[in-house]
């Protein structure tokens, strides 16, 4: 225990000294850690399921407080409670089920559908059903099986239930490195023959999504905008040059010119929010805007656990991060201006952009395209209404 | 021969029957008077009326609460018959007031409710029909609590120093705004006057009994005032299956200003208002007329636009709160469709 505790601290360091970058390692390594967690935490006799979510929320909301920008935490600590709850139920059907067979009298499927309402969040149809029914269901796998069976059993009920738990979470964790694939797989149907399209920033998504249609013997020619002041650009267009794509590298002030001879924008996000609205690297707001006004389809990369549950508010100024002045001015540069009191000159680097649903042509998740509306079935997939608030 | 044939009379010898034909209709007149017999001492308008007396109670509400007590006092025995007062009673309470929306739905989702009888078909009677009264009693609980829950949802959405357009009056937008003074949140609202039924006099001064600063405008101020304005929160009357609204005669003009003003539409309502309408233009609604004062005489050839609401489709709202969550309008015709189907 004393080992995990340290972990958590070790990494909550980090996560507020921003030394690890991208949503994706950023998910990976909260999710092994959110295993070692699962793993080591001590299980009481009653009520597993809900000591181990309280672990794991106890922990989750320390990493949330520590980077709150990094949405990929938040997302991937909801997808693992939701997934303890998720197995729990799955062990409590099987249970109930097999105490039907010895006349208990509540229907297997009745206790079973009211039980999974529980998971979704509320609906019309399970307005009713929700509460009468499942106030019994949780407690009686837990109580059932102390009056049946013996310590033996007990001790493998628990083990039962941390091993799916485990299982789960190794799920995700294939889940999150293979979202590229998934994505990349999807290429040949978006992109054609001689396209032109627009990137901004430095997606490996994106890069692996370009280079899949390239397999295909697609050609196509890449714009990319450079992505000042950090030069993403860059970067990505060497990548894409390595690979053997024709590229033209463009300034962020070109991208509205150069725009009417695009024929679609593709993007990686950091996140997609509940409404279906991007977070971006600083400039897709603009992209996103210029796309709109000459109809050029703007499609969006983003790994499942980049879906987050919440709806933004204000998320330009909550949902953002301001980097350090250094990268657009050099030290010296203006200190002349900077120095007084209350200098007249101020500095901002915003590293995040926030594109609003109706800019969005097509969310293109492992799972497939989606419509920006088409996030809350998504997320109601993926994530328990209980978990939104830690 | 008589052992097979339930018939009472035992004259009976396999030809169809004069008498049997007289049975027949005694039977079926003997059904009615089941529910007008009771009449003296049951009247599902009676208790609907007594409900409604509450103050701040929705008529969906009073109407669900009316059905609620026609379970209770039924002396049916079987379901088919306990379904079919039910009708009876719904029917009725439609009749009240046919042009309103939300007491249609409300019954028709109560009417929904209660008789799904997916865990029904095994028990006996008195287990189910206690059942059933308890669903009954829970969908009153959860459509009162409704506007509180919303107000709570809708909380984050509202920010210090933003500027509130509100139309129609509404006692779900009404309690948001007061959760949100409780929350010590500073915030200004703009009231259009909602001529005729001065809808924005009533809010007005509801608002400054809470001390937040209010603004009147008349109708047609609403687009020279816009600029100033953040969101604008509106209620319903009906939430149509594509996810527009049905509500105050107004709305859909507002709510196309703020669209073309990039402002956001909010519109707050209630679960039991989903509907199975689909409206597609402003002229497939039932009309609901009322009379309308101009404060001068008007020649009787010169023809009124009487109708007092609108329908403003999904394309122009941003949001809808409801007590099953904060929901994008693509996500009501999900939700009806689920639980219609």
């Amino acid at each position: 225990m004393p080992d995990v505790q340290s972990m958590v601290l070790e990494f909550v360091n980090k996560l507020r000294k921003r030394k690890i970058e991208g949503s994706q390692a950023t998910a990976r390594c909260t999710v092994e850690l959110l295993k070692s967690v699962v793993s080591h935490h001590r299980l009481p006799r009653a009520n597993q399921a809900s000591a181990l979510i309280d672990a794991v929320r106890g922990v989750g909301a320390q990493l949330v407080a520590a980077n709150p920008v990094e949405l990929a935490v938040g997302n991937v600590v909801r997808r693992v409670l939701h997934i303890i709850r998720e197995e729990d139920l799955s062990l409590a059907t099987a249970a109930v089920s097999e105490l039907d067979f010895n006349g208990e009298g509540m229907s297997a499927a009745v206790v079973a559908a009211a039980a999974r309402s529980t998971l979704r969040p509320p609906s019309l149809q399970t307005l009713l059903e929700g509460t009468t029914e499942s106030a019994t269901v949780p407690y009686t796998f837990s109580s059932g099986v102390d009056s049946e069976s013996k310590t033996a059993d007990k001790s493998s009920i628990t083990q039962k239930l941390k091993d799916d738990v485990r299982g789960g979470i190794d799920q995700l964790i294939k889940d999150i490195t293979d979202c590229h694939e998934q994505i990349a797989e999807q290429a040949i149907e978006h992109i054609h023959q001689n396209e032109v399209i627009l990137t901004l920033g430095n997606s490996r998504t994106v890069l692996e999504f370009l280079c899949a249609a390239k397999e295909k013997k697609r050609s196509f020619r890449v714009f990319v905008a450079e992505g000042a002041p950090r030069y993403q650009g860059h970067v990505l267009a060497k990548e894409l040059v390595a690979r053997g794509l024709q590229t033209t590298v463009i300034t962020d002030s070109a991208v509205f010119a150069m725009i009417s001879r695009v024929n679609m924008v593709i993007i990686g996000a950091h996140a997609v929010m509940a409404n279906g609205g991007v977070i971006g690297p600083v400039g897709v707001n603009m992209a996103a805007l210029a796309a709109k006004k000459h109809a050029v389809p703007f499609v969006v990369l983003a790994g499942s656990h980049k879906l987050c549950p919440l709806y933004p508010h204000n998320p330009e100024v909550l949902l953002n991060e301001l980097r350090s002045p250094c990268e657009l001015l050099d030290f010296g540069e203006f200190s002349d201006c900077l120095d007084s009191g209350s200098p007249l000159v101020q500095v901002v680097n915003p590293t995040f952009d926030y594109v609003p649903p109706s800019l969005v042509s097509l969310v293109i998740t492992d799972t497939g395209g989606h419509n920006p509306s088409y996030m809350y079935r998504l997320i109601a997939d993926y994530y328990s209404a209980d978990d939104l608030v830690m | 021969m008589t052992e097979v044939n339930p018939n009472p009379n035992p004259n009976h010898n396999g030809i169809v029957a004069s008498d049997w034909i007289e049975q027949a209709q005694a039977a079926a007149l003997l059904r009615y008077p089941v529910i007008a017999g009771r009449g003296p001492s049951f009247s599902v308008i009676e208790e609907f009326n007594k409900w409604r007396q509450q103050a701040d109670l929705a008529e969906a509400v009073a109407a669900i609460r009316a059905l609620a007590a026609v379970i209770r006092a039924s002396e049916a025995r079987t379901m088919m018959e306990l379904e079919i007062e039910l009708k009876k009673a719904s029917a009725t309470l439609k009749s009240w007031d046919t042009t309103s929306i939300s007491l249609r739905a409300g019954c028709d989702l109560f009417m929904r409710y209660v008789t799904r009888t997916s865990a029904l078909e095994s028990e006996d009677f008195n287990t189910a029909k206690s059942r059933v009264l308890g669903r009954a009693e829970k969908f009153g609980e959860i459509s009162y609590k409704a506007r509180k829950i919303i107000a709570v949802l809708s909380q984050d959405f509202i920010f210090d120093g933003c500027t509130i357009l509100v139309h129609g009056f509404s006692r779900v937008v009404l309690e948001i705004l007061k959760t949100a003074t409780q929350n010590k949140k500073l915030f200004r609202v703009l009231c259009t006057e909602g001529r005729p039924d001065k809808t924005g006099v009533l809010l007005a001064k509801e608002l400054a009994k809470l001390d937040v600063p209010v603004k009147l405008l008349i109708d047609s101020a609403v687009a020279y005032s816009m600029d100033e304005v953040d969101m604008v929160i509106v209620g319903a009357d009906g939430v149509v299956e594509s996810g527009g609204v049905i509500n105050m005669m107004g709305t859909y003009q507002i709510a196309l200003l703020a669209h073309s003003m990039n402002k956001p539409v909010y519109v707050a309502a209630e679960s039991y208002k989903f509907a199975r309408l689909y409206p597609l233009d402003q002229k497939d609604l039932a009309p609901a007329l009322r009379p309308i004062d101009f404060g001068v005489h008007v020649p009787p050839k010169i023809e009124v636009e009487r109708s007092a609401r609108d329908y403003t489709p999904p394309q122009y709202l941003t949001m809808l709160f409801t007590d099953l969550g904060v929901l994008t309008p693509s996500v009501v015709s999900d939700e009806l469709i689920q639980l219609y189907l």
